[in-house]
Order: structure tokens, then C-alpha cells, then sequence
């Protein structure tokens, strides 16, 4: 039995997510019932919660394709487990890969060793656990600040979304420039197949947006993320099966 | 008004409370597989990953808290950041059934469709998830193995997802976007075997620096 998919981890993962139906159901009730009692019409809230399930569920399957792609490494119920309580595509696949790495291994490759697996996990949950420390310390005060000064400033706000996303192009150049021109420890260097796949999954998202501005098409625009990285996957396969592998398989790192 | 405070102040109370049990959940899972294999992580390697990410981790996360409450409303942050996918997932649906239902995010109806929308998000998110790892759990082993046709679109799972990530940035952020990526190519033609997690401080500390610098030239 491996002991990445073994009965304990199951085991974890259904407690892991129970936890997260709980609260979620938990804090619904309180805030239907509170709704009715100010008024809000039942089926506002009826319809709040299709919509919003229904605009979900594009984005959880890429989530789930995140969950599969950790999976080869990892097994499937680590990162199972991780995506469920504030995991995040990009920083558990991060925080995987900067454990690895300092291991000498990579993603591209199976953990079989016990304590490297402890190790991944271990970082992973030390990375993401601080907000979850700073809520009850912060999040009343900041809610209480917010109330009070309801408009804000309208310059820092601007500053605000500039940071914000350059902090997260941050994250994005890092692995864009490794696919472009790194090495990964043990795995798969740059080269046709890394920079194809990349390109191909930009082509596809700036096609699949254009598509929807142009087609004024709102529902596709929750699955052009996921669509573009299966897509983008798809390429990768039709490259390793039609060209020569000496064409397919050329890296310059 | 003094029923609308004890309302707010009820979701803290209880938005603290299920935050402190989140975190308990969240450690059992390294803690519990730990003792159950007597393998306990090598702390010098721990140290070094950590290293990598805690810095960039816990600083977002401090951004974070104060950017998503206000956006958020009380209940709809505590929810969201023990699911997380926030950015990606949480917020986007939050701020969709709040237009829907025509609600402030500021006022009390706000609060209860904020809430009520990231618990049904939640929901389904999990349930996607495990329906998916259940029905795919058996394939995969065949999908990964060497050999099969399957295994290369996995193994760039990474350039894939994240090529599709920066395309959806560049259209709205591509000025922001030219400096970190071009000085993340340098440093790698340089020293090609880099960690991701030095590569990543060191394209964030960049694309901080020249977002500011570009906002302050009004580039942007």
C-alpha cells in the first residue's frame, strides 16, 4: 500500500472536508437567517446561492486539475487535502516545488521516501497557515476601519491594485521565465516542449477572451482559464506524438 | 442599529472561533500522517523550503486580510480564506452575486449575500473536487506511468497553467508585466538550476519595485 493514498490519508481528507462543509453551511444559516429578518426576499437568496454554485464550478475543475497534476508526485490525497483548506493553484504548487527542490527532487518526478513526504507537507502547511493566525488578531479591526472611512482614498486605492497585481505577475514571471529559460532540479528543462506549451496556453487564453468580448459570450468566460491549460496539455501530447523526438525532446538548458 | 452591531460583531466572534479551529485542522493533517509514520520532517530542510515561501506567503497574507475584508464583508472573509482560491475563485463569485442581487458590499445585505455566495462557492468547490479525485484516483496511475501517451501533458502541467495565468494578467497588466519576466530570463540564462522559490522573491521584489516606479511615472 502506498502510504501517499493509504486508509490515514483518506482518512484526514474526509475529516478535512467535512470541517470545510460545516463552517460553510454553519455561516449560511447564520446569515439567511439574519437576511429574512432584515428583510432580504427569500428568493434573492435562493438565487444567490445557484448562481453562485453554478459560476463555481468552472474554475473548481481547474482547481481539480491542479489536484492532478500534484498528484503524480505527491499522490492525490495530499494535495487533495491542501486545495481544499486555503490551498491555491499557484502557491501549492509553489510551496511543493520549493520543498522539492531544496530535496533535490522536482514535481515532474514520484516522492517515495516518507520523510521527504513529510517534509512537503510540513511546508506547505507552515507556508499557507498565517492568515488563518492574522483573522481573529486583524480582520474586525481592519472591517471596523473600513466602516468608518467607507469611500477611502481613491490614490491609494489605485496604488493598491497596481501592488497587488504586481505581486502576483511576480509569482507568474518566475515560472514563465524558468519554462523559458530554467532548469528544473532533476526534471524537465526548458526547451521546445516547455516554451510550446506555454505559448500555446497564452494563445488559447487571449483566443478564448477574444471570443467572449467578441460573442459577448459571459458564460464562457469562467472556463477560458481551464480550457486554455487542457488545451495548452493537449498540445504537449500532440507535440511528443507527431514531431521527431529529437525536435520534441531539444532543451538548451 | 444596535440589533445590525451585534450581528457584525456576532460573525467576528464566531468568524475567530471556526479561524482557530481551521488552523487545528489544517496542522493535524502533517501532524497526524508525522506520528502515524514516526517520519518527522528534517529540520534543516524544512528551514531551507520555508525559507522560500514563508517570507512571500505570510507577507501576502497581511495584503491580503486587509484588501479582501473590506471587499469581502466580515462573513464572506472568514469563509473565503480558510477555502482559499480566493483571487481566482472566492472573490470574482462574491462580487458577481452581490451585482446580481443589486447589494452593496459595504451595507448589511452585502454582508449576507458575500457570505451566503462564498459558502455556496465553498461547497461546491469541495464537493467538484472530491467527486473528481474519487472518479479520477483509479486512472491515474495509468495516466502517469512512463510511456503513455497522457504522461507529457502532465508533466508541463506547470508551463500550462501558468502560461495561461499571465495570458489573462498580460491583457489587463502587460506593462507591469515585461520587467519581472525579462530579469526572471537573465537570472535563469545565468544560473539555469535556480530554486523557483529564490526565483520568485526575486521576481516579486522586481515587479514590486517597478510597479511602484511605474505608478509614480504614471506609466500605469
Amino acid at each position: 500500500m502506498d502510504f501517499k493514498t493509504g486508509p490515514l490519508m483518506y482518512g484526514l481528507a474526509a475529516f478535512v472536508i467535512l470541517f470545510v462543509i460545516v463552517q460553510s453551511v454553519f455561516f449560511i444559516a447564520k446569515a439567511w437567517k439574519r437576511g429574512i429578518e432584515i428583510g432580504v426576499p427569500k428568493e434573492k437568496l435562493k438565487q444567490t446561492v445557484i448562481s453562485s454554485a453554478l459560476f463555481t464550478i468552472a474554475p473548481a475543475i481547474s482547481i481539480l486539475a491542479t489536484v492532478l497534476a500534484l498528484a503524480s508526485a505527491l499522490g492525490i490525497v495530499l494535495p487533495w487535502i491542501r486545495l481544499s483548506v486555503i490551498g491555491n493553484l499557484a502557491y501549492e504548487t509553489v510551496a511543493a516545488e520549493s520543498a522539492l527542490n531544496v530535496l533535490g527532487g522536482s514535481l515532474s518526478q514520484e516522492v517515495t521516501d516518507k520523510q521527504q513526504f513529510s517534509t512537503i507537507a510540513w511546508t506547505m502547511t507552515i507556508g499557507s497557515c498565517f492568515p488563518l493566525v492574522l483573522l481573529p488578531i486583524l480582520c474586525k479591526k481592519v472591517h471596523k476601519a473600513m466602516g468608518k472611512a467607507v469611500s477611502g482614498n481613491k490614490i491609494d486605492e489605485k496604488l493598491g491594485d497596481v501592488l497587488g497585481a504586481a505581486a502576483f505577475i511576480g509569482i507568474i514571471a518566475a515560472f514563465v521565465s524558468r519554462a523559458i529559460a530554467g532548469v528544473e532540479t532533476n526534471g524537465v528543462s526548458a526547451g521546445v516542449m516547455s516554451v510550446s506549451v506555454l505559448i500555446s496556453a497564452m494563445i488559447f487564453t487571449i483566443a478564448l477572451d477574444y471570443l467572449c468580448k467578441k460573442k459577448s459570450l459571459k458564460k464562457l468566460e469562467a472556463f477560458v482559464l481551464p480550457i486554455a491549460m487542457f488545451g495548452a496539455m493537449g498540445i504537449a501530447i500532440l507535440i511528443s506524438q507527431t514531431l521527431p523526438a529529437n525536435i520534441a525532446e531539444f532543451t538548451w538548458r | 442599529m444596535k440589533k445590525d452591531r451585534n450581528y457584525t460583531d456576532k460573525v467576528h466572534l464566531w468568524g475567530s472561533i471556526w479561524s482557530i479551529s481551521a488552523l487545528a485542522v489544517l496542522f493535524s493533517v502533517p501532524l497526524i500522517f508525522s506520528i502515524a509514520n514516526n517520519t518527522y520532517p528534517q529540520l534543516t530542510v524544512l528551514f531551507k523550503a520555508l525559507a522560500a515561501v514563508v517570507p512571500i506567503y505570510w507577507g501576502t497574507a497581511i495584503v491580503e486580510v486587509i484588501t479582501y475584508t473590506p471587499l469581502l464583508g466580515a462573513g464572506g472573509t472568514y469563509l473565503s480564506f480558510v477555502t482559499g482560491n480566493i483571487s481566482n475563485l472566492k472573490m470574482p463569485c462574491a462580487m458577481n452575486a452581490m451585482e446580481r442581487a443589486d447589494v452593496k458590499a459595504n451595507s448589511e445585505e452585502g454582508e449576507i449575500i458575500s457570505t451566503i455566495s462564498i459558502g455556496a462557492s465553498a461547497i461546491t468547490t469541495t464537493l467538484v473536487i472530491a467527486v473528481g479525485v474519487i472518479a479520477f484516483a483509479p486512472l491515474l496511475p495509468h495516466i502517469t506511468a512512463d510511456g503513455s501517451v497522457i504522461k507529457p501533458a502532465f508533466q508541463y502541467v506547470i508551463p500550462a497553467l501558468f502560461g495561461a495565468l499571465c495570458a489573462s494578467y498580460l491583457a489587463k497588466y502587460w506593462k507591469l508585466a515585461i520587467v519581472p519576466i525579462l530579469i526572471g530570463v537573465i537570472v535563469y540564462i545565468f544560473s539555469p538550476t535556480m530554486p523557483v522559490g529564490t526565483m520568485i522573491f526575486i521576481t516579486i521584489v522586481v515587479s514590486l519595485a517597478n510597479g511602484f516606479a511605474m505608478y509614480k511615472l504614471k506609466l500605469v
